[in-house]
Order: structure tokens, then sequence, then C-alpha cells
């Protein structure tokens, strides 16, 4: 069972490809980030799910089901800017929100101001709020009626440092209490600090994704094959500063941390033992080499 | 469903001051263009003079029970492109505040959200029918010494047409900033159209009906609600036999709005449920 389960979505703005057969699941209770660097189609793919863009193909379920506007009802979203009414003041655009969403009560939208701080500003209109005032407004009618499921697109975007780990440990806490948060992030810091999943998005395409701690780990690893696996499993296991070892149907995959070792160091200790390798391959690096091509845009 | 529609339109203008302001211009625009008409009526006819008797003798008095529920509705309707500011600005309001999209991610329909629109324009056009309604009561009591409620309510008709022609024009003002999206052009184009391009094209079109066999100005959009209500009883003595023609052609333009506006909403809801948001 997925709270969100997205298959093959691609979708074109004329000759660009904003998003290209990206297919993934998160989990219920899962913190999901969508790292990308901007302009990688992470907010279209959330546009997408939410139902204001169209997809050109692919389908997607929400909690197992065909998408309708009952399910949005149960999502609380925060897409790009905050979209709310500008001459009305923070009470007065959750009233809305509440109204079309059926989710809150009067005293839950005070209980939710005071939750992102804008308490002693709620009957300020949005025009005169700082840049962090209209973010901390926007991601409090997400969080109006406790929603089960969280859309948030760079939720920390213009907050000032203090206001960035107060939201991040908020998200901390939702995830401890069983909500699911989908979160999209163009900072890999945030990602790693927050998320326990994550898909990496560069330019439509979906690069890796999967449990933070496999995608983002410290340590690196390599993918070996021999001709007698049991001889070869017999041997690495005795190479010194190796954290564990798996056993998949690809190969044998061996865990190191990071740069503690080389391909060249590992060929040539099998080959002291008498194994001819027939696969030998960095799986880490492959994907810091996919870091490195994200974080340098 | 429809209260909780009705109920989130009403939380979108109800602490909102440009709203209410033009709605205010509206409500003063009214009682105005009719006085000063009502006033001049009165200046020309009480003054001693032959010419003012005469006038009044041909004339009669416009704002008489019940002639002045036409008359009021045919000066009023000059200002209904005050109204459609109002409607023209709730659609691009939510375009330049994106909460076109929120709404839908909040958990709304495409429809619904036309469905909100349709019951703002509806209820913009009840409150200025229920202004003129006052000023044409208002300057009728004024206007006639006696009168049984048979005679008010003699060309009640009008109160009809006015609000039907009111809510097809601000449709088409309302179609113009779906499409538009952008407050300044969506005005701009509106009250160009209608006040300089569609009286042109009309005035010509009269001028050319014998050569193209009919009066193809008629069917401009504006234009077809505009001949819903007729120039007022006491113009039309100038052109008895076009008065009466006028007259006559109410019902068909009747049916020409109905269409129009159905074609309006429905074309709406195809354009808000296929565009990307």
């Amino acid at each position: 069972m997925a709270v969100l389960e997205i298959k093959n979505i691609a979708k074109s703005y004329g000759k660009i490809k904003a998003l290209d057969g990206v297919s993934f699941d998160v989990p219920p209770g899962s913190v999901f980030g969508i790292l990308g660097p901007n302009g990688s189609g992470k907010t279209t793919l959330l546009s997408i799910i939410l139902d204001v863009l169209q997809s050109d193909q692919g389908t997607y379920t929400w909690f197992n089901e065909k998408p309708t506007h009952l399910h949005r009802k149960r999502i609380g979203s925060l897409l790009e800017t905050p979209n709310v009414y500008h001459y009305l003041t923070a009470v007065q655009n959750l009233r809305i929100t509440k109204s079309i969403s059926g989710r809150g009560s009067e005293q839950e939208i005070d209980e939710v101001l005071k939750k992102v701080n804008l308490h002693e500003r709620k009957n300020s209109r949005f025009t005169t709020y700082s840049l962090g005032m209209k973010q901390r407004l926007a991601i409090a009618g997400a969080l109006l009626g406790s929603p089960s499921v969280l859309v948030l697109d760079e939720p920390t975007n213009g907050l000032d440092p203090v206001g960035i780990a107060e939201i991040r440990e908020l998200i901390k806490e939702l995830a401890t209490q069983g909500h699911t948060v989908i979160m999209a992030s163009h900072l890999l810091d945030e990602v790693e600090k927050v998320c326990d999943h994550v898909a990496i998005l560069k330019k439509g395409k979906l690069l890796a994704h999967g449990r933070v701690d496999d995608v983002l780990s410290d340590e690196e690893c390599f993918l070996l094959s021999a001709q007698h696996m049991p001889e070869l499993r017999a041997a690495i296991s005795l190479f010194p500063d190796i954290l564990r070892i798996l056993d998949t149907p690809d190969g044998i995959e061996c865990y190191f941390h990071k740069s503690t070792t080389t391909s060249l160091r590992i060929n040539e200790f099998c080959f002291e033992k008498g194994i001819v390798l027939s696969q030998l391959y960095n799986k880490k690096k492959r994907l810091e080499e996919k870091f490195f091509e994200l974080t340098n845009d | 469903m429809f209260k909780n529609i009705l109920q989130t339109e009403w939380l979108k203008v109800k602490n909102y001051r440009a709203f209410w302001l033009l709605m205010s211009v509206t409500a003063i625009s009214y009682p105005g263009i009719n006085s000063i008409v009502y006033f001049s009526y009165d200046d020309i006819t009480s003054g001693k003079t032959q010419g003012g008797a005469i006038a009044k003798m041909i004339l009669g008095n416009p704002f008489k029970f019940p002639e002045t529920f036409h008359t009021t509705a045919y000066l009023s309707s000059f200002f209904t492109f005050i109204p459609a500011i109002v409607v023209i600005m709730l659609i691009t309001n939510e375009y330049t505040f994106k909460t076109h999209r929120q709404n839908i991610i909040d958990g709304w329909q495409k429809k619904t959200f036309i469905w909100g629109k349709f019951i703002s324009v509806a209820l913009v056009t009840l409150i200025v029918t229920f202004f003129y309604m006052l000023v044409a009561i208002t300057l009728g009591i004024l206007a006639t010494k006696t009168y049984t409620l048979s005679v008010i309510f003699g060309e009640s008709k009008y109160i009809l047409l006015f609000a039907f022609q009111v809510f097809n024009q601000l449709s088409i003002a309302f179609l113009i900033g779906l499409l538009i999206r952008k407050a300044f052009i969506a005005y701009g184009i509106f009250i160009f159209y209608s006040f300089i391009v569609e009286n042109i094209v009309v005035a010509y079109l009269k001028l050319k009906a014998v050569k193209y066999g009919q009066d193809f100005g008629r069917f401009l959009p504006m234009e077809i609600s505009d001949r819903m209500i007729p120039v007022p009883a006491f113009i039309g003595k100038f052109d008895e036999a076009g008065y009466k023609a006028a007259n006559v052609a109410i019902s068909t333009h009747c049916v020409y709005t109905l269409g129009l506006t159905i074609l309006i909403w429905v074309v709406s809801f195809i354009i808000f449920k296929k565009r990307d948001l």
C-alpha cells in the first residue's frame, strides 16, 4: 500500500520535456523528498499530482485509488508561491481554505497560526507580511485540520535560518505523529536532514529513488562478481575495513566507508586470492556523479 | 454543495474593499443618471413657456408609473460597465493571486470553481437590479400623483429584462476576464469593445441593412441583450414605427440572449477544464 503511486508520468511544454517518464511510490508515514535543481520538474510533478496540470502520459493514484477532488481535500498542500488572497488577513484566508477543503475549525485556525508563529499578526492583511510570514501562512494552510498527507513545495523558501530550522522540526514532528510528508527541495542538505525517502530529479528524469540512507549514504558500494561466487564471498569477507556484504542477484555488494578503498585495491586483493573478477563496479561513485551534476547546476 | 460554494465566494468578497467600493459607485451611478434626466425633464416642462407645455403633452412624464421601470432600466444600463469591472476583477484576481490553483488544490473540482463564479455574477446582478428597482420606484413615486398597484407594476417585465441584460453582459465580461487573465488588459478590452467597437459596427451595419437584406448588428454580443430594453417611450415618439418594431423584437432578443448566456458559461467551463492552471 502506497500513499502515492506515480507511474511513468511525462509532461512537455512545447519542445521542453519537463518530466520524462517518472515513476515511484511514496510509502505511508514517510517523509519523502523530491530533490532536484531549479527547473528539474519538481513543481511540475507536484502540480500534476494535485490536478493543477494535466500530464501528457502516465498515471498516479492517491491511497491506491483513482485520484479525485475528495482526495485533495484530505491532503494539505503548498505549491510554489503562497497562493492566497492578498487583500485578506491570515485568518480570513484560512477560513477560505477551511470552507473549500472542509478541514479544520475556527479553533484549529488559531492553533495552526500559533504553530507557524504567525499568531500575533493573524489579523493583518497578507500584503503587510514579510516574505517569511507569507510562507508561514501558506504552510499554515497546508497544516490546517491536520491532514494525513502533506505536499509541500520548497517549504523553507524565503525563511530566515531560524524559520528554516523551525519548519524542519515541524516536518519531523509531523512524521513522528504518522503524517506522510511529500516535499520538494533543491537543497541536498535539507533532504538529508529531514527526509527518510528521496527521489532525485534532473531535467525531468528520475535519477535515483529510495531510502535516503541507501541513496545518500556516506558509504561506498562496489558490486563484484566472479565465476565462482562462494569463493569470492569467502575471499572478500577477509578484505580489511569492509563494513558489510550483501548478496544480490547482480552480484555481491561490498560496503566501505567513503574513499577508504579503490577498485584497483579490490581487484589486486582478489587476484592475489586467485579469483578473477568478471565484474567490478563502483555503485556509489555513480551516485556521487549524479550529485555532482545536481549540486553544480 | 451550493451553500458551500456561496459561502466560499462570500468569504472572498466580504472583506474586499475594492469590491464594495465599486458596488457603491454602481449604487450611486443609477440614481445619478436617472435623476439628471428626471430633473432636466422637470426643468423643461415646469416652465411657463409654451414649448415646455407642448413637450409635456407630447412626451408624457418618462418617470411616471409604470413607464419609470422602462426609462430607468434604459438609462441605468449605460452603467453596466461598473459591475462588469467588478466581475472582471473577481476572476482576474484569482489568476493574479494564483488562488484559482489553490482552490483546486484544496479540493474543489474545476467545475465547482466556475459554478462559484456563476453564482457571484448572479449575485452581483441581483444586487444591481435591486439598486435599479429602488431608483425606478422612488422616481415613480415622485413623478406620479395617483397610482394603484396594477399601474405601478404594469411594466414590471422590465425588472426581469434589466436583470437578464445585466447578467448577460456581466457574463461577457467574465469570459473576457477568464480568457485574458490580466486585469487591466481585460478592463481595456471590455470597455473599448463595448463602448466603441460595437457601437461603430452596429451603426455601420444599420446603414448597410438594406444592402445586406437585414440588420446583422443585432447579433453582436452586447447588442443582443441591449435590444431587450428599447429606448424609452418618450424617445420612441420621434420614430414611432421604429419604436413599435423594437418592442416586437424584445421576445426574440430574449431568446438570443438566453442562447448567448448559456454558450458563454459552457465555453467558460470547457476553457477552465482544459486549460492548465
